[in-house]
């Protein structure tokens, strides 16, 4: 009955092509959308949650989150490393991380912090960075795979698009796959990103005097301090009272900062509510989408079997049950609807993919891997839906005999 | 044995067609001669459970078949009736084999294909589409489908009728020839046919008294 049922599909192979085209393609959608703005609000909201406060220079707030979480975009600008000192003596400070973002290898970003910003990150080889030692590298999963990096490795950083810095970074460890930005990026000991630019001055490199004046800008800066409070109740007040323009002297120089401290998750909602607004919109043309292909599929399904009364005409003539020929038909179906999801799912991924590598360079990691249960529940639907017409087809004519 | 007892069709045009008591005999074959509309098909049909008599039965070695359900006659006619129609029934744009295997769904064994498809010269042309094939051909393909489960009745519904005289009488020849030890019955209006049946039975009243007797429409 199923080898009679395939036979009969690929007989009515442009009909069953175009069935299936058009619900891969509309379920694919849906899934995709789901899946993509799940992953991105899970992302922005799973990251934020481990810290109270962001410290760093006045600015775009949303810039100064996203590119301390999630590498995006380029740093506000720097801040005194002081700061970090003042926050770790405030008896309201659980800890604070420094992170400074300079230079890059081959295309992905250098973070020198200390190892509490990697905590809770498995190792896939190697060890963590020593925060007393300068020059030693962790590298996410991706940068070791990408430039076949392993342990003992020695790397040669640049800053921005320029020449390489001369200092080598010895590879010590390679992070596990993370599914996250992490996995794109370089970390290292603070220090190493100040002494990197110090070396270059003792080595007495050319630079171009604005270059130069840069990389003096780095010593004893940070791009942002990473808060955590003892008590949440207190994130409010440490904003308060380290939002302000201060002196701070560094390098014997004292001049005027101006600082912002930002609650991240605060941060983040607004930016899911952005999110959430597009999500809508998306949400409301794949229903759009899905409608008009349940009316495509009802149709289209109703006309081919009006279009197959001859034949099955014929077969109740040779003595084949009604049972059995609604069967087929809704085996046909089946095999349809099955082909159609397995295929939508199959392309939701490749989707995945393909926005992926643009969602990287925007520090949105998108994993193909990542199945929501909606997503599930959304393909059985369809399939069900696609088999409907067809079992109510099935059910009227077993009512009014194709004999008589 | 098949026997024929009180039957009749009533149509939705009024029409009522009578026929005469009558006994089938095994491994004897029949040839109904008649013109349009005297109810040799309707009777072909009855007998084969495609249809209900109005009132009559039809038994069939011994067993009733026209007080069964609809499933029991469609099962009853798959298993144990070779029918054969006037305009073929085949699924155009399946193949010879796709046509012939479609009977599996209903579980009868098609292995003996092979064999009846060579005997009428058919076989290698057992991939080929239907559509693809003459009418002749087309026909021997509906004999082999209505012989290839062994069946010990053959039904045939003008089976020349779409057939010219010479390809019609090869048919009706390899017919018989594959048909021996069953009961055939065939319909047509080819009086020049005959020669290949056992009993002739005319129903337009020209020939036989069993239509004379019997049909009083």
């Amino acid at each position: 009955m199923l080898k009679f049922a395939i036979k009969n599909l690929f007989i009515k192979m442009v009909q069953t092509i175009l069935i299936v085209l058009s619900i891969m393609a509309s379920s694919a959608v849906a899934i995709l959308s789901y899946n993509v703005s799940n992953q991105i609000s899970d992302g922005l909201t799973s990251n934020a949650q481990y810290y109270s406060l962001i410290v760093g220079p006045s600015g775009s707030s949303t810039q100064l989150a996203m590119n301390t979480m999630y590498f995006t975009d380029d740093p506000l600008g720097t801040i005194p490393y002081a700061v970090k000192t003042e926050l770790e003596a405030d008896s309201r400070v659980k800890s604070a991380i420094p992170f400074a973002m300079a230079d890059q290898y081959n295309g992905y970003r250098m973070v020198g912090t200390t190892t509490d910003y990697l905590e809770g990150k498995e190792l896939k080889s190697g060890a963590m960075f020593d925060n007393t030692t300068v020059f030693e590298v962790v590298v996410g999963y991706t940068v070791a795979k990408t430039c076949s990096l392993k342990i003992g490795d020695s790397i040669y950083t640049s800053h921005s698009e320029g020449e390489e810095h001369h200092t080598p970074f010895k590879v010590v460890g390679i992070l596990d796959r993370t599914y996250s930005s992490f996995d794109n990026i370089c970390f290292t000991q603070l220090r190493s990103i100040w002494e990197v630019h110090e070396h270059e001055h003792e080595e007495g490199e050319e630079h171009e005097h604005e270059e130069e004046h840069e990389h003096e800008d780095m010593n004893e800066m940070v791009c942002a301090i990473l808060v955590k409070a003892k008590n949440p109740g207190v994130a409010m007040q440490l904003k308060d009272e380290f939002t302000k323009i201060a002196s701070y002297t560094v390098e014997g120089e004292t001049k005027q900062y101006s600082i912002q401290a930002i609650e991240p998750m605060s941060i983040m909602r607004n930016v899911l509510e952005d999110t959430d607004q597009n999500q809508y919109i998306i949400y409301g043309l794949t229903v759009v989408v899905v409608l008009m292909n349940i009316l495509v599929i009802s149709v289209v399904t109703l006309l081919n079997m009006k279009a197959s009364e001859k034949e099955i005409k014929l077969m109740r003539l040779i003595g084949i049950s009604m049972g059995k020929i609604n069967l087929i038909y809704l085996i046909q179906n089946a095999i349809i609807g099955l082909f159609s999801v397995v295929l939508a799912f199959g392309l939701s991924r490749l989707g995945l993919l393909a926005m992926g590598t643009y969602a990287l360079s925007k520090g949105v990691v998108l994993n193909g891997s990542v199945i929501y249960f909606p997503e599930i529940i959304l393909l059985v639907g369809v399939f069900i839906i696609n088999i409907l017409p067809t079992l109510i087809w099935t059910l009227v004519q077993s009512r009014k005999d194709g004999l008589k | 044995m098949i026997e024929i007892k009180g039957l009749a069709k009533k149509f939705k045009n009024e029409l009522v067609i009578n026929y005469k008591d009558y006994k089938f005999e095994d491994n004897k074959k029949y040839i109904l001669l008649g013109a349009s509309g005297c109810g040799k098909s309707t009777l072909l049909n009855m007998m084969s459970g495609i249809i209900s008599p109005t009132r009559g039965q039809v038994f069939i070695d011994g067993k009733e078949i026209t007080s069964e359900s609809q499933h029991a006659k469609d099962s009853f006619r798959i298993k144990n009736i070779g029918y054969i129609f006037q305009d073929f029934k085949l699924i155009e744009e399946m193949t010879i084999m796709d046509n012939i295997n479609v009977l599996r769904i209903e579980g009868i064994d098609t292995s003996g294909t092979a064999e009846l498809l060579k005997k009428l010269g058919m076989y290698n042309k057992r991939n080929k589409k239907i559509k693809e094939l003459s009418g002749g051909e087309k026909q021997r393909v509906a004999i082999v489908r209505a012989l290839v489960k062994n069946p010990d009745i053959i039904l045939a519904d003008e089976p020349t009728g779409n057939l010219n005289f010479s390809i019609g009488e090869t048919v009706i020849k390899e017919l018989t020839e594959v048909s021996k030890a069953k009961t055939l019955i065939v319909v047509s209006h080819d009086e020049r046919l005959t020669k290949y049946f056992d009993v002739v039975i005319n129903m337009n009243g020209m020939t036989s008294s069993y239509e004379e007797e019997t049909k009083n429409a």
